[in-house]
């Protein structure tokens, strides 16, 4: 399903923040390590690919020159500080780059014990938006690169962080495109609905991309892997593949911080980020709840309230 | 386990009119791991259960499921008669083929194929079913009395007459709740005081009651036989150590126009009280808020007249921890204040009868203490007004009580017998009054309660007129009561001198917000619930928690006596044993595979849930994960749907059983 809109002319999208943020991020880097008030910091460093780039941990000072910030600079860094990722936690505390996204994810990880506010020093960078998908690394951010979510992104400042690096250059009008594509879905009929849906999930490989790229899927035993009893057929086959994703768009509601790895990562190009957003819609819709905002002891769909809504009982 | 009895009962005909018993017990013979099936017309008594003890023994039964009623019914009962045959327990489960199946069908041939597959699915689930042994917790044998009236005193003195500690809890400065209020009391007119004071002193001279007066429950923690329970301790200014009671502190006190709530504020009392004479502890507090020390720091004269020094400005609120096995819960009552709607309730006010904007229309608690010897009048009846003595009195009762149309669809039961009370102690003391009575029917149900009413009508001539009131209004001096008289069909006006209106009772003020720190159940009117209302009549729903009196419905004092030594006796039973048993279907945690979201925590409504630690050998730290703790673990299940890597499994309901029992469907 591609957007029907007029076709709108490319756009580029100023970039000359980011050798800012790199620099700050660099002597940011640098000084908390030195100072010894973190032992490693997340951030990213550049590919092998001319303008690509790639997480990368370090622990040298030195090592701070390596460090960059781009539109190439896509990954979800929040996913390293889970419980699950033990060999990194072990190295003491931590710092973490984080675009407004991507503390997103680490406000609800604090919410789920994974790891406690004091415990990592987050690096906010502003952010113009990252690549698309299978857009070539040097490429310049244009409306034509820019991914989907940043089109209508609301964190280019990352609030909460301990520091905030970058600068924020003037950005451009962009449609949103999946703003756009989720009321198209939303006015189909519920059959129609399922098709869509029965159509993209025939296409999944079950290669659980989105599993392992998704911050919220820190599970070391994943129920889907589970053999006895089997919730989920593990082969790709249609019955299986539904199985899967409804267990995991279930499992993300009112959790999923709208990243959109799962969907940048996955080889089928099926849009799962547009089921995520759905969720999220409902329990906006329901509970007034958007994921992510600050670090919660209890989100809606763990809690009971006499308010909650109890039509469903009949 | 392949060898596994299947019984079905017929229930009399409750089940086997639409369900074809023979055919489903022909159904699970065919099933897989079924060794043997029978069906029998009444499966709990002696014979049914004799014929599954020599099953067991006969066919070398593993597992026994019986197809009849809800498990809520009789699965203690099946269970009892597997281990009287020699099997665990737990390897005995129930088929509701009753309530889930023929009560709610017509069709017999539906119904016996979903009698088979409910049949089916529990044979898989005990196929899978696992030896489990009872938990058992360990019981403090020190008990909790919320509310110091008759009701905690009776119980507090029973259960530390037992032997065992006691700690009571009473909000107000003074036990003795609204008993101490009354003047007499029905049907045998002996004085309130007289016979409740003594118990006051036997609760604060027993060696093994602790009593926390102006003192209020915080928070609640824990479960039966091991409560942590935190009490606040509201700030006395008065140092219960060093004060004598001497009183000099309340006759010096300047500050002596403050209505007296013990009194209905028909008199006054100083800033620095006792709630009335006779108060246990008999150690003033002072009221922070019309004390003039604390409104503008210019007074302080109780503390130079006080001798041995006891009162202290600067006393705090202070929080103290009582570990404890078992509460109490004996809040009492209120009277319904008809002078206006409370707000966002369902009930409604009596604006139409004037209370609280005509002095003399009073409720029946302020006719006591004008009834009460040491009451503020000292006895003497006279109205508020004009302290003249009334020569015609109208008592209307169910003011508020059986008017689901105002909101209150109960009977207040105590309202008759009082009013009757109440027309006596009139004719007593006022020789020449004429007392009348607006009522709808007489409720006398109570040993001599009947011939005391009718005592009240022969003897004392009260005039009862059969009928409600629709108004009540000031005209002159006289206070107007306009009603009906049902008996003859006229509306009736009398010019009374004063009108006692015989209010609703309702739980006290605060019921529910205590209700919800002990997690027991409460009705649409706040009263706390019983967990049968016939055969468990003085036990909460949640284990340990008991009721005693007027918290849980309206009691007289009789009956709240009898209840509150009822409970008492739950009490002793539950500390007749060191070690409690309790079921052992909780949740385990997979501590392999637990990620630590600590998700189940979250949504456990026990408390059960908590952080669990796991180091190496050396001490470092490795991860966090859950641990539920199986002695407050109630098996919900609710952590079990929770997890999102289904680390956590409800024994006797675990994953691998309930997708077995799907998959026979």
């Amino acid at each position: 399903m591609k957007s029907t809109g007029k076709p709108e002319p490319t756009v580029t999208i100023d970039t000359s923040g980011y050798a800012v943020a790199t620099e700050e991020i660099r002597s940011e880097a640098k000084r908390l390590l030195l100072e010894k008030i973190v032992d490693a910091v997340v951030g990213y460093q550049s590919g092998r690919r001319k303008g690509s780039a790639v997480p990368v941990i370090i622990t040298d000072p030195a090592q701070a020159e390596q460090l960059v910030f781009s539109p190439a600079c896509v990954n979800n860094l929040s996913i390293y500080l889970t419980k699950a990722k033990k060999e990194i936690r072990a190295k003491g505390k931590l710092a973490v780059v984080a675009k407004g996204c991507d503390l997103r994810a680490l406000a609800g990880l604090m919410g789920e014990s994974q790891f406690k506010r004091e415990e990592v020093v987050i690096i906010g960078v502003t952010c113009a938006g990252v690549h698309s998908a299978g857009v070539q690394p040097n490429e310049p951010l244009t409306s034509a690169t820019i991914a989907k979510k940043c089109r209508e992104c609301s964190v280019h400042i990352p609030e909460g962080a301990d520091l905030i690096v970058g600068k924020l250059p003037l950005l451009p009008d962009l449609t949103p495109t999946e703003k756009e594509l989720l009321e198209k879905l939303d006015a189909m009929t519920p059959g129609e609905r399922w098709e869509y849906w029965k159509e993209q999930f025939t296409r999944c490989i079950r290669c659980l991309a989105c599993r392992q790229v998704c911050p919220f899927c820190y599970c070391e035993q994943c129920l889907c892997d589970r053999g006895r009893p089997q919730a989920v057929d593990t082969s790709p086959r249609p019955s299986g593949n539904m199985g899967w994703h409804i267990v995991r768009a279930m499992h993300l509601a009112g959790r999923c911080s709208g990243c959109a790895e799962c969907e940048r990562v996955c080889p089928m190009d099926i849009p799962l980020n547009l089921l995520n957003r759905k969720m999220a819609q409902e329990l906006k819709e329901l509970y007034q709840y958007e994921a992510g905002l600050t670090p919660q002891e209890k989100g809606p769909l763990t809690s009971y309230d006499e308010k909650d809504d109890q039509s469903f009982i009949k | 386990m392949s060898r596994i009895g299947v019984f079905i009962c017929h229930c009399g005909e409750n089940i086997s009119r639409t369900v074809d018993v023979e055919q489903v017990a022909q159904a699970a013979r065919q099933m897989v791991g079924v060794t043997y099936a029978c069906d029998y017309k009444y499966m709990c008594s002696d014979p049914g259960q004799t014929l599954l003890k020599k099953a067991v023994a006969e066919h070398r039964l593993e597992g026994i499921v019986v197809a009849a009623c809800s498990p809520r019914m009789h699965e203690k009962t099946f269970r009892n008669a597997a281990q009287a045959a020699g099997l665990n327990p737990f390897l005995c489960e129930m088929a509701n083929i009753r309530e889930h199946c023929s009560w709610v069908h017509d069709d017999r041939v539906e119904a016996t194929a979903k009698a088979t597959d409910i049949v089916h699915m529990l044979v898989e689930r005990v196929r899978k079913n696992k030896k489990l042994i009872p938990i058992t917790v360990p019981v403090t044998k020190r008990a909790l009395i919320i509310g110091g009236g008759i009701a905690g005193i009776q119980a507090a003195l029973d259960i530390a007459d037992c032997g065992h500690q006691v700690v009571l809890v009473e909000r107000e400065p003074s036990i003795g709740g609204h008993m101490a209020m009354l003047s007499e009391t029905f049907p045998t007119l002996d004085c309130s005081q007289c016979i409740m004071t003594p118990r006051m002193v036997d609760v604060v001279n027993h060696p093994k009651i602790t009593l926390h007066t102006y003192s209020e429950i915080e928070s609640v923690d824990g479960y039966i036989g091991n409560f942590s329970i935190t009490i606040k301790k509201k700030a006395r200014s008065v140092d219960m150590a060093k004060c004598t009671g001497c009183g000099v502190c309340m006759e010096k006190c300047p500050q002596k126009k403050i209505p007296n709530e013990f009194d209905k504020n028909l008199g006054f009392r100083p800033a620095i009280y006792v709630p009335f004479p006779q108060a246990v502890p008999n150690t003033p507090v002072i009221d922070r808020e019309h004390c003039t020390k604390f409104i503008n720091g210019k007074c302080g004269v109780c503390q130079k007249v006080c001798g041995p020094g006891a009162v202290d400005y600067e006393q705090q609120d202070e929080l103290i921890v009582e570990q404890v096995g078992a509460i109490v819960v004996a809040t009492g009552f209120k009277l319904y204040d008809i002078t206006e709607k409370p707000k966002g309730s369902a009930i409604k006010g009596y604006g139409e009868f004037g209370h609280g904007k005509i002095p003399d229309v009073i409720d029946g608690l302020t006719f006591e203490r004008l009834a009460s010897a040491s009451g503020p009048t000292g006895g003497k009846i006279i109205r508020p007004s004009d302290g003249k003595e009334p020569k015609q009195v109208v008592f209307v009762q169910c003011v508020g009580s059986r008017a689901r149309e105002k909101g209150i669809s109960y009977c207040s039961k105590v309202c008759c017998m009082y009013t009757a009370k109440h027309t006596m102690l009139y004719k007593h003391k006022v020789h020449d009054g004429q007392a009348y009575v607006f009522f709808m029917d007489a409720r006398t149900p109570g040993k001599s309660y009947d011939e005391f009413w009718r005592r009240a009508i022969e003897e004392e001539e009260a005039v009862y007129i059969r009928g409600m009131v629709s108004r009540v209004y000031q005209k002159g001096d006289k206070v107007v009561v306009m009603g009906s008289d049902i008996a003859v069909g006229v509306q009736v006006e009398i010019e009374a001198d004063l009108v006692v209106l015989a209010t609703a009772i309702q739980p006290r003020d605060g019921a529910d917000t205590l209700a919800q720190k002990l997690g027991i159940s409460y009705d649409k009117y706040n009263f706390y619930s019983e967990a049968h209302a016939k055969l468990r009549p003085v036990e909460c729903a949640t284990a340990g928690i008991y009721l005693a009196g007027a918290c849980q419905g309206p009691k007289d004092i009789p009956d709240t006596v009898s209840q509150a030594s009822a409970a008492a006796a739950k009490v002793m039973t539950l500390f007749s044993k060191d070690q409690l048993e309790r079921e052992p279907i909780v949740a385990r945690v997979n501590e392999k595979f637990c990620v630590g979201c600590l998700a189940c925590k979250k949504v456990c409504a026990y408390g059960a849930v908590e952080e669990k630690e796991i180091r190496d050998r050396q001490g470092n730290l490795i991860r966090v994960v859950a641990y539920v703790n199986p002695g407050v673990c109630s098996g919900c299940g609710t952590c079990q749907a929770t997890c999102p890597s289904k680390s956590v499994e409800l024994d006797g309901y675990t994953d691998e059983q309930v997708m077995a029992m799907l998959e026979t469907l």
